[in-house]
């Protein structure tokens, strides 16, 4: 430090607070891309369990990275289709997993996910854009896993895979 | 705490050091990158020796990917689709809404290029595994462009930018006239 001795004290401020701005901001950023972000998700498709009035929610970027996500879990992706856009879905088959398309429907089709793929839809079936229109999502395009409500009303967000032993 | 933090030089430096850590990361994650490219896809553009016995050395713009705008006959890198762990490096030939004659192991002809997505291929289109194989890939899987080579010295500079206009029907955006 010993340069900015000459330099007046107002110019040290400066500095001393531009450092500790650019510090501040990169670690904020760091945070939010490693570790944890509160991002809010609008629309429909999730109906039942986030509203479509934009929700806030809380979504960890690790288990993605560790390749740790299951069946049922929550999840916040870039479409395939707009790289700007993220969508908030349910994954409801992993690679390998035989999915059905569209249970609605009366002649059912059958897909099986591909190897780096997942099969995502949102909750709300009759009014989500998902992968019924594009396909199985890879893996790679995947942001976080969400795992709570942040606000209005903040609860976690549970994995809703279903047994299906509860059935029998 | 703060007393205990400020009175020790050793732990004021680390805490010093350590705070630019996140800079560092986040300059590397947005800006410029180096790293090396294996295997013998890109050649001749990258690679041309057949022995594999070095690797090129690149230098990637991080930020050019964040803006996702791309134009046909860059390089780029981008996560394989049917594997997140695996980054590719391939050249862009078509972007969306161009049609695109594809090459023998697609099952199509030709293929328009859907919304978002983008087709890339492997400059030795012969031992590459590419968009031929896996379809268009979604414009979000793309990392970074790659600009320089820096590694081979005799080899340094840009890296060029080929297009294929016999391979492509470029489509022309109607609000443009």
């Amino acid at each position: 430090m010993s340069i900015f001795i000459y330099i007046s004290p107002f110019a040290r401020k400066a500095v001393k607070i531009f450092s500790v701005g650019i510090r501040a901001f990169c670690t904020i950023h760091i945070t939010n891309e490693y570790i944890i972000e509160i991002t809010q998700c609008l629309g429909p498709s999730m109906l039942p369990t986030l509203n479509m009035v934009g929700d806030f929610i809380a979504l960890e970027r690790i288990t993605h990275r560790l390749k740790l996500l299951e069946n049922g879990d929550v999840v916040v992706c870039v479409t395939p289709t707009d790289p700007w856009r993220s969508v908030c879905k349910r994954i409801i088959g992993m690679p390998g997993d035989r999915v059905c398309i569209d249970p609605t429907t009366a002649n059912r089709r059958y897909i099986t996910v591909p190897s780096g793929h997942v099969w995502i839809q949102g909750d709300n079936m009759s009014n989500s854009t998902d992968s019924r229109n594009y396909g199985p999502v890879p893996y790679a395009l995947i942001k976080g896993r969400v795992f709570a409500r942040v606000w209005p009303n903040p609860c976690w967000v549970k994995n809703g895979l279903v047994s299906l032993d509860v059935f029998k | 705490m703060a007393r205990f933090f400020s009175s020790n030089p050793t732990i004021r430096v680390c805490a010093g050091i350590a705070s630019w850590i996140p800079v560092i990361v986040w300059s590397i994650d947005h800006g410029f990158t180096i790293s090396s490219v294996s295997g013998r896809s890109m050649q001749p553009t990258f690679n041309p020796d057949s022995n594999q016995l070095t690797r090129d050395i690149v230098l990637l713009n991080r930020q050019a990917a964040i803006s996702h705008k791309y134009k046909r006959g860059d390089v780029v890198t981008l996560y394989a689709p049917d594997d997140p762990d695996k980054v590719i490096t391939k050249r862009i030939i078509a972007l969306e809404g161009d049609t695109v004659f594809t090459l023998p192991p697609y099952p199509d002809k030709f293929l328009r290029i859907p919304n978002g997505h983008c087709w890339v291929e492997g400059d030795d289109t012969y031992h590459s595994k590419d968009s031929n194989t896996f379809g268009p890939v979604p414009l979000g899987l793309i990392n970074a462009k790659v600009t320089y080579i820096l590694w081979p010295l005799p080899r340094f500079g840009k890296v060029p930018h080929i297009e294929k206009p016999g391979r492509v029907a470029i489509y022309a955006d109607p609000s443009a006239f």
